[in-house]
C-alpha cells in the first residue's frame, strides 16, 4: 500500500506564504539594526505549525545566504533559529499562551543572539576570539533584546488570534 | 498572588537581571576608549597593493571618528551600520563587494587582524591602523 505523506498541498502552500512573509518583514526592517520581526514570526508560526517550522528557518537561512553571500558566518543561521523553535516548543508545553511568556522568551533570544552566533568563531580562533566577538556585539544584543520583547508583547495577541482563525 | 502571575514576574526579573549582567560584562571587558591627544598612523592598501599613508595626532576615541577627521586629508569611505557595527563598503573610492567578488575591507590594528568594527575600535597613542582590500580564499 502506498504510504500517504503527512504534508498536504495546503501545508506546502502555507510554508511558502510564511516564508514570503518572513522575508518581506526581514528586509522591510533591514534599516534598523537588530530590530526585527523574524523572531516573533517564527514564534507565532511554531505555535501553530510545530516542529516543521525548523524547515522554514532553514529555507529562510538558505535565501539569506543567496542574498548576502556565503561566508563562515552563514552556518550560524542554520543552528540559531532552530534553537528558538525548540525553546518555543518547550514553552508551549509548560507556559500556555500568555503573550508575556513569549515576549520574555523573545527577549532572551535577542539577548543571546550574538553569543549564539559567535560560537562558530570557537572553531576559527578559539575561546579568546569567540568572547571578543561576542562582547563587541553586546550593545546590539541589548537593542535586539528590547526590540524583541516589546514587538512580541505588542503583536502576540492580535496575530495569534488571526492565526487561530486561519489555521483551523 | 496567582502562581501564573508569579512566574511571569519572575521571568521578567530574570530577563532584566541577565541583561544587566551582560551590560556589566561589556563595561568590564568591552573596548575601552582613551581620552586625550594620541599619535596615529593609518595606511590604506588598495586592490593593486598601492599603499597610502596618513599620520598625525588626534583626539578621536574610536577609529570611525578618526576616519571622519581624515576626510580633510582626502581619505574617503562609505559604509552602513549593520548588526555587527559599522560595515565598510568602500575606501578612497574603491568598493569591496563580498556578494559579487568575495572582497572586503579588512581592518588591522598594530599588525594584528582587528577584533572590532571601526565604530568600536578604540584609538590609543601610537596605534597603527591598516585598511586592506582582501579577497576571501
Amino acid at each position: 500500500m502506498k504510504k500517504q505523506s503527512k504534508w498536504t498541498a495546503l501545508d506546502i502552500a502555507s510554508m511558502g506564504i510564511m516564508l514570503a512573509i518572513v522575508e518581506v518583514c526581514k528586509h522591510a526592517l533591514d534599516f534598523l539594526p537588530n530590530i526585527e520581526l523574524v523572531s516573533f514570526l517564527f514564534i507565532i508560526f511554531t505555535l501553530h505549525y510545530g516542529w516543521r517550522i525548523i524547515l522554514l528557518t532553514w529555507a529562510f537561512s538558505a535565501i539569506e545566504c543567496v542574498y548576502f553571500g556565503f561566508g563562515p558566518w552563514t552556518i550560524t543561521y542554520f543552528y540559531v533559529w532552530p534553537i528558538l523553535i525548540i525553546a518555543v516548543m518547550l514553552l508551549k508545553q509548560f507556559g500556555g499562551e500568555h503573550p508575556l511568556y513569549y515576549a520574555i522568551l523573545s527577549g532572551f533570544f535577542g539577548l543571546s543572539f550574538g553569543f549564539l552566533c559567535s560560537l562558530y568563531t570557537l572553531v576559527i580562533g578559539g575561546v579568546g576570539m569567540q568572547l571578543t566577538w561576542w562582547i563587541s556585539g553586546i550593545p546590539y544584543d541589548l537593542v535586539h533584546c528590547i526590540g524583541n520583547f516589546f514587538i512580541c508583547l505588542a503583536l502576540f495577541y492580535p496575530v495569534n488570534q488571526a492565526m487561530k482563525r486561519i489555521v483551523k | 498572588m496567582e502562581q501564573k502571575t508569579k512566574k511571569l514576574i519572575a521571568g521578567v526579573v530574570a530577563l532584566v537581571v541577565v541583561a544587566l549582567l551582560v551590560v556589566a560584562v561589556y563595561l568590564k571587558f568591552g573596548p575601552q576608549a582613551e581620552a586625550g591627544t594620541k599619535a596615529y598612523e593609518v595606511t590604506v592598501t588598495n586592490s593593486a597593493g598601492e599603499v597610502t599613508t596618513y599620520d598625525g595626532k588626534t583626539d578621536a576615541e574610536y577609529l570611525s571618528e578618526l576616519m571622519d577627521e581624515l576626510k580633510a586629508d582626502g581619505f574617503t569611505y562609505e559604509g552602513s551600520t549593520s548588526e555587527y557595527g559599522l560595515f565598510i563598503s568602500a575606501i578612497n573610492g574603491e568598493s569591496a563587494v563580498y556578494e559579487t567578488d568575495g572582497a572586503y575591507w579588512a581592518i588591522y590594528v598594530n599588525g594584528e587582524y582587528g577584533q572590532y568594527g571601526a565604530d568600536q575600535q578604540p584609538v590609543s597613542d601610537g596605534d597603527i591602523f591598516g585598511f586592506v582590500y582582501e579577497k576571501a580564499e
